[in-house]
Formats: C-alpha cells, sequence, structure tokens
C-alpha cells in the first residue's frame, strides 16, 4: 500500500524531472547567474580581505562557503509561483476529486525538478568557485555539504509549497516570497556566515528554520564548527516534520473553504 | 512619429494605470510595502558588513546606500511608469501586439505603457529613502538627485526594451531577457570598485551598470558638469538605440491573430 503510494508521487517527479530536462532555458539562466554572483563576491571578499578581514576564515573559504549556501537556494524550484496560479485560476478545484493529494503531488513535482537542477548547479558552484579561488576545500567537507545541501533544498521546496497555499488567502504571494526570501538572506546567512551579524540577529535567526537550510550545511566548507553533522540530521527532521504539519493543516482549511463557497 | 502626442499619451495611459492600481487599495499598498521591506532588509547585508570593515575600496556605508537608493529608485520608477517593458517579449512572442498595431499611436509607447506595477512605488519609496539616510545628499543636490535617478530609469527602460526586443529575431527567449534584466540590477547594487578590467567595460556599454548606479551616484557624491553631461548623453543614446531596435524589430513582427481589445 505504502510502496504503490511512493510509485504515485514518484510519478509526479519522473514528469516534472522529464519537463525540466526538456526546458533547460531557466536552469542555463540560473547557472549564468550563480557564475555571475560568484565573480561578484570573490571580488567583494578581496575587497574585504584588503580592508582587514572580520571573520576567522579565508576570502577563499568564503567564496566556497557562497558556493555552498547559493547551491541549495538556486537548487530549490520557486513551485509558489505555479501552486498561485493554480489557485487563482481555479484549477486546484478539479485537483481535489483526484485520487492524490494536492499537497504531496506538487511537492513530488518539485523534488522532480530539484533532481534536475541540483546537479548541474552543484557542478557550476564547483567550478566556478575553483575558478574564481583556485583552491578547494577538504574532500571530506565537500562530501558533507553534498547531502545535507540536498536536504535543505527539499526543505526550501516545500516550504515554497507553503507559502504558495497562501494564495488562497492573499491571490498574489509574490510580497511574501520577496520578504521570506530576504529573511532567508539575513536569518540563513546566505552571504555572510552568521558570526558577522549583530548579536540580536544571530538569535533572532535561531528561532527560524533558516540556518538550517544555508548556514549550518554550509558551514561544513569554512569549518567554523556552527553545527555537528548529527545535531544539523536532527534540525532538518523537526523542521521537515513542522512544516509538513502547517501545510497539510492549510491545505485542508482551504479545502473547506472552497467546498462551503462552492468552489 | 509626434513626440508631443506621444508624450500627452504616456501620460494619459500613466493616469489610468494609476486608476487601476489605486482601485485595489489593499493590494497596492500590501505590495508597495513589502518590497520597500524587501530592500531594506537585503540592506542587513552591507550594514553588518561596513558595520566591521568601515570603508571598501574608498567607499563607506553611506556611499553604499545612495548607489543602492538611486538604483532602487529607478528601477521603481521604470516599473511604475512603464511596467509593461517587463512584459514585452511575452507581448511580442504571444502576437498581443496585434491590437496595438492598429492603433493611431505608438506601439512603444503603448506596449511599455500598459501595466504599472505597485511593488515599483516601494522601491521608489525605500530608495529615496536610502539616499535621505546616507546624509549623502543636502537639500540644494535635490534637482541632482531626481536628474539622477531619472537618466538612470531612462536607461533600464531602454535596456529592458533591447532585451525583451530579443523575442523578435530570436523567438521564445523571453527568460534569458529577463535574466539580463536581472543581471543589470545585481551588477548596478555593487560598488563599482569591485570592478575592474574588461567587466568594467561592459558594464559601462553592453550591460550598463554603470548608466544605471555608479555614475549616478559618483555624481551624487562629487557633482560635475561633465560627469552629468556623460550621464545624459548616455541615457539618451540608449533610449534611441532601444527604439532603434524597436523598430526594427517591428518590422519582422509576425501578426498572432489575435482578437484583443485593451483599454
Amino acid at each position: 500500500m505504502i510502496g504503490a503510494r511512493i510509485l504515485k508521487y514518484a510519478a509526479f517527479s519522473r514528469i516534472s524531472a522529464a519537463e525540466a530536462r526538456r526546458e533547460r532555458s531557466e536552469l542555463y539562466g540560473r547557472m549564468v547567474f550563480f557564475a555571475v554572483i560568484l565573480g561578484v563576491f570573490s571580488s567583494l571578499w578581496r575587497a574585504v580581505a584588503e580592508a582587514g578581514m572580520p571573520v576567522a576564515a579565508d576570502p577563499k573559504s568564503l567564496v566556497w562557503y557562497l558556493a555552498a549556501t547559493e547551491w541549495i537556494l538556486l537548487s530549490a524550484p520557486p513551485i509558489h509561483i505555479d501552486i498561485q496560479e493554480a489557485i487563482r485560476r481555479g484549477d486546484v478545484v478539479y485537483r481535489l476529486g483526484h485520487p492524490a493529494s494536492f499537497v504531496v503531488s506538487e511537492f513530488a513535482s518539485g523534488l522532480g525538478l530539484l533532481a534536475v537542477r541540483a546537479p548541474f548547479l552543484g557542478l557550476t558552484a564547483f567550478l566556478c568557485a575553483f575558478a574564481f579561488t583556485g583552491w578547494t576545500p577538504p574532500v571530506s567537507a565537500l562530501l558533507t555539504v553534498a547531502p545535507f545541501g540536498l536536504a535543505a533544498s527539499g526543505l526550501m521546496t516545500a516550504l515554497y509549497l507553503w507559502i504558495g497555499l497562501l494564495a488562497f488567502w492573499l491571490q498574489e504571494v509574490s510580497p511574501v516570497f520577496w520578504l521570506w526570501q530576504k529573511l532567508m538572506f539575513v536569518l540563513g546567512g546566505l552571504m555572510l556566515p552568521l558570526e558577522l551579524y549583530p548579536a540580536f540577529i544571530q538569535r533572532a535567526a535561531a528561532f527560524t528554520p533558516f540556518p538550517t537550510l544555508l548556514a549550518a550545511p554550509a558551514s561544513f566548507v569554512i569549518g567554523n564548527g556552527l553545527v555537528t553533522p548529527g545535531a544539523l540530521a536532527r534540525q532538518l527532521a523537526v523542521w521537515s516534520g513542522v512544516t509538513a504539519l502547517v501545510s497539510f493543516a492549510i491545505f485542508r482549511r482551504a479545502a473547506s473553504m472552497l467546498t462551503v463557497n462552492g468552489g | 512619429m509626434n513626440t508631443s502626442h506621444d508624450l500627452a499619451f504616456a501620460r494619459a495611459l500613466l493616469a489610468t494605470n494609476m486608476k487601476s492600481a489605486v482601485a485595489l487599495r489593499g493590494a497596492f499598498l500590501m505590495q508597495a510595502l513589502f518590497m520597500a521591506l524587501n530592500n531594506f532588509t537585503f540592506f542587513v547585508f552591507w550594514w553588518a558588513l561596513m558595520g566591521r570593515v568601515t570603508t571598501l575600496r574608498g567607499w563607506s556605508l553611506g556611499d553604499i546606500q545612495v548607489l543602492f537608493g538611486v538604483v532602487a529608485a529607478a528601477v521603481g520608477l521604470t516599473v511604475s511608469l512603464a511596467g509593461g517593458v517587463r512584459h514585452l517579449g511575452r507581448f511580442i512572442d504571444d502576437g498581443n501586439l496585434d491590437t496595438l498595431l492598429t492603433q493611431p499611436k505608438s506601439v512603444l509607447v503603448y506596449a511599455i505603457g500598459l501595466r504599472s506595477h505597485p511593488a515599483g512605488f516601494g522601491d521608489l519609496l525605500s530608495g529615496v529613502i536610502f539616499i535621505v539616510v546616507s546624509r549623502q545628499v543636502s537639500w540644494p543636490q535635490v534637482p541632482l538627485v531626481v536628474a539622477a535617478i531619472a537618466a538612470s530609469a531612462i536607461v533600464f527602460a531602454a535596456c529592458g526594451i533591447v532585451f525583451f526586443s530579443l523575442v523578435f529575431w530570436l523567438g521564445k527567449v523571453e527568460s534569458v531577457a529577463t535574466q539580463l534584466w536581472d543581471l543589470l540590477i545585481t551588477f548596478s547594487l555593487y560598488p563599482e570598485p569591485l570592478f575592474g578590467g574588461t567587466l568594467r567595460f561592459l558594464l559601462f556599454t553592453v550591460l550598463p551598470a554603470g548608466f544605471v548606479g555608479y555614475l549616478p551616484a559618483r555624481i551624487l557624491h562629487a557633482p560635475s558638469m561633465l560627469n552629468v553631461g556623460i550621464l545624459v548623453a548616455g541615457a539618451i543614446a540608449y533610449l534611441c538605440v532601444a527604439v532603434l531596435i524597436f523598430d526594427r524589430g517591428l518590422r519582422r513582427y509576425a501578426s498572432g491573430s489575435r482578437f484583443t481589445t485593451f483599454g
């Protein structure tokens, strides 16, 4: 029974992965953007080093830190846009009668996209970071970042799904996404390791999933001891559980509203 | 083409767009507010970094605030007054220009003036706040600030027209054009001294982040008639090139045989 369910949702992943492989222009665009961002930041970190590096890490490892955080961020597909459109157009009503959960099938489709994006963007991250620094972190660090980064991207996809579901009430979720994204940049330590931010921001970040998504997996590259692999696995499991519960609760409430309103 | 008629038409389009945007007051305010918050949150990165290193190759936090302010206000002005520029590619590809071609008005002015994005007003507001809090600009310089933002917005709009007009020749390249637009914004937001050599040349030509951000910021920091002249000449030149490219592209435009009305 469980095996059949997994196969059913795996089909959603396979279809979206096949679509992503065919329509590669967005992926190529992301790869170019990724290379540019790493180039800009390698220049920035060199300039910061000239001005006196304010953190116990060299510019090279900070470029690799950014390569890891951006890889996680850019690999996660922005599925909230498709979900928002499905809700605004009313397509979601027709999906309610299907023998597949809307929430799980959208998440499975997102994972299919992630499976296509992550390897290409990972390769871009590795090649560009190496080209800009002429150095690589220890292999053991890269091997630790890869699985945790993929898991974090998966969790980020689930959080985008959660934002998309808000379209049941807001219709337009872009403003929520922008703010969420920028909070992730700051509280997740996207561009700067969290220890560079003021203490109150570090304390606030600890109550959010953002460090678990970005700073913690990427911290293995700079070896700042922010978190151990075991602790990070626990944090990812807890936030995944919370995200799943909230997503299902939101959708259940929205679906009951739709039924009351007649769709 | 009659310029005074085009300007009168652009004013009428703007008035209609404003009425339409403000009609949904809640959505308008939310999008504008969230965009402003989005910009302030993004700036936390610079605030944290410059709190540690004071200057980056001669640039202080105030200089970066001016740069951010000019770029944010210029982007805001562009998408508020000429929001259709970001939809130009899809417009051309879908054959939606058919309806505009039958009108006795400039097709380009009509196409880019058809939409106004409420988020642009948030960009504009946050841009002005960044410039004010930078304490780099005094009251007598206000006309210069307005002129610098206007020139920067003209270059932004011109680049948008050029990037999205590529659809006339290359077909479905809207995502590439969007990436080019995003790259222009990305490069414009980082201090000029970070870039050198060929890249610096490209940033004043192909991807004119120099005219969008660096030069206006330099003028506000140390006003000089020479730089003002270069900025004005650059803005006019980019606009002329954009109009020329759009007109050339329009000759290649193939009808979509659509029956749609606007207004």
